[in-house]
């Protein structure tokens, strides 16, 4: 009887943390339907009805949100090709083959993790001013190239691979080159779009580093826009404001329904299994 | 320590030295971190022995003062201070909270443990300054939800983003809901790694409900739940950056503001890149240990595999 309570209990503090942690998500969403007549008549209900597509009317028409759109891909896909490429191989490195500083080079991979990005921000903000590469794409991709996690993941995936395999392909004559991109990659496909997913949802949520180099109307990335959006044309239009986050939110919320698994373990991993 | 007091790394098994072939699969990604992280770690270090505004061509060496101003200042033991708190709320938040919700779910079915992580991991997935906006509704004085529930239980509205006595507090939580989820995934994960074997051996000698979670359980989730302790103190200020970036911009009068916020506002706010880096470089003297800590941690595990 006193183990049935205590599951009772445990449901309904759960409940009760789902509520309250989803309870800002419903608001977003449920104050972006709201016609701007009843924003404040009820604030204590997310929904009214009937609800209204309006605000996304409204900010539809005032942003230029393909432009944003398209800067928010290319950065967020930019620096997940960059990464996965450059932790791929550098975790091909670290799993399979023996060498001199091979403990000392990854204790550095391992500390960059832990290095907050503010320390770093001025010095790489000089860096692109000096090279020109302010204000453009490719100065916001540059310096989110170097990711000590990837490379940490994907060294775990490699090492558990079984060593035969890959001797077995050497022996069929396959260079180190080929039995990396024919071999090791292809079984590893799972693990390496997983950890893209992880990489490109992180990149499409960045807010800082995009409001430091990429100040400029034309190379907003949606984060950007929409608090710009909301600190000037926006500001107190609460559902013009709500339905431009919404939309910036709409597509790692639609990434995360639908690939939900594989993005809970990338997530998982680098702490438990590190 | 002497270097021959570490063991050095096994060779797996048993191969050769490699010659240059790795240091060629290295290079792209070291040269990344090198110029992007290390270099200018470095030069942020070098910064903090100028005075600088950033644009001037001239940057003038003044050795320590900028150090000695800092802890000099008041405002900066105020910082200091605040950044303290925001440690403190982010280990309520997104340790303590985390911790026990991924407990309780022990008590339930793991079907119905699946359905709970994935609700409340989702904010994880949604940018924090996009999240942080609803806040602002919610903390609005007049109109907002947080003063309409006061409102009902008749209490007087509180000015909850503009009193120094509520602003940190108001941000430290929008911080702890965004990363909630993220940690309780973690220390779940944690928990259910614990062998299922040692829970029913100490079932079957008697032991249940809190003495089975105090001899057996926390002391199994001993090692996972350090890790998470020491991420949640390394990560607070940066967990709390963009709430407050977003709600109060460090104010009202420099009372939310944390070390961290402070550097980015030294720097580009206020142009003053010799304050802000040294600073930058405080902030990661005194959260040195907690680092070198973790990277132990982290360290240990890899050796293990071997």
């Amino acid at each position: 009887m006193n183990a049935k309570r205590g599951v009772w209990l445990a449901r309904g503090l759960l409940l009760l943390a789902v509520a309250a942690v989803l309870a800002p998500v419903l608001y977003q969403i449920g104050l972006s339907l709201k016609p701007a007549s009843q924003i404040f008549s009820a604030p204590l209900s997310p929904f009214s009805w009937p609800a209204t597509l309006e605000n996304y009317r409204v900010v539809l028409q005032k942003l230029p949100f393909g432009r944003y759109l398209f800067n928010t891909l290319a950065f967020a896909l930019g620096v997940t090709l960059g990464q996965i490429v450059l932790a791929v191989l550098a975790a091909y490195a670290f799993s399979t083959y023996r060498f001199r500083g091979q403990g000392f080079l990854f204790g550095w991979v391992l500390v960059s993790l832990m290095i907050p990005f503010v320390v770093t921000y001025l010095p790489n903000y000089l860096l692109l001013a000096r090279l020109k590469l302010l204000n453009t794409l490719v100065g916001l991709i540059l310096p989110m190239l170097a990711g000590g996690y990837g490379i940490f993941l994907m060294r775990q995936h490699f090492r558990s691979f079984p060593r035969s395999i890959l001797e077995a392909a050497q022996v069929d004559g396959a260079n180190s080159w080929q039995i990396l991109w024919k071999v090791l990659v292809p079984a590893n496909l799972a693990a390496i779009s997983a950890l893209a997913v992880y990489v490109f949802i992180n990149t499409w949520n960045q807010f800082v580093w995009p409001l430091l180099v990429a100040n400029q109307p034309q190379v907003y990335v949606l984060t950007v826009a929409v608090q710009r959006f909301a600190g000037g044309e926006g500001v107190n239009n609460w559902g013009a404001m709500m339905a431009a986050a919404t939309l910036a939110t709409l597509p790692t919320l639609l990434l995360y329904l639908t690939m939900q698994k594989s993005i809970l373990e990338t997530f998982t991993e680098g702490a438990v299994k590190g | 320590m002497a270097p021959a007091t570490r063991s050095k790394p096994a060779r797996p098994r048993g191969q050769p030295l490699s010659g240059l072939a790795p240091y060629l699969y290295l290079t792209p990604a070291l040269l990344a971190l090198g110029v992007f992280v290390y270099y200018p770690l470095l030069n942020t270090v070098y910064i903090s022995f100028h005075e600088w505004n950033l644009v001037s061509a001239k940057r003038s060496w003044v050795g320590l003062e900028n150090y000695r101003n800092l802890l000099m200042s008041p405002d900066f033991r105020g910082i200091l201070l605040q950044s303290g708190l925001y440690v403190l709320l982010a280990l309520v938040g997104n340790f303590l909270l985390p911790v026990g919700l991924a407990l309780l779910t022990l008590q339930v079915g793991e079907r119905e443990g699946e359905v709970y992580q994935s609700l409340l991991f989702a904010p994880t997935v949604v940018a924090v300054s996009v999240g942080s906006l609803i806040w602002l509704w919610f903390y609005l004085p007049a109109g907002g939800v947080f003063n309409s529930l006061m409102a009902q239980l008749g209490l007087p509205p509180q000015p909850w983003l503009s009193s120094s006595a509520t602003a940190l507090p108001a941000v430290s939580l929008v911080a702890a809901w965004k990363y909630l989820g993220f940690h309780y995934l973690i220390a779940l994960a944690g928990l259910r790694a614990i062998p299922r074997e040692y829970l029913e051996a100490a079932r079957v000698d008697g032991a249940s409900g809190l003495s089975l979670l105090r001899w057996v359980v926390l002391p199994l989730f001993g090692p996972s739940a350090l890790f998470l302790f020491l991420s949640t103190v390394i990560q607070s200020l940066e967990y709390a950056f963009i709430p407050i970036e977003v709600l109060t911009q460090g104010g009202p009068f420099g009372s939310t503001s944390n070390l961290m916020y402070a550097v980015w506002q030294e720097a580009f706010k206020f142009f003053r890149a010799g304050l802000a880096s040294a600073q930058a470089v405080t902030m990661i003297a005194l959260f040195a240990g907690f680092i070198l800590w973790q990277f132990r941690l982290l360290e240990r595990r890899v050796a293990y595999e071997r």
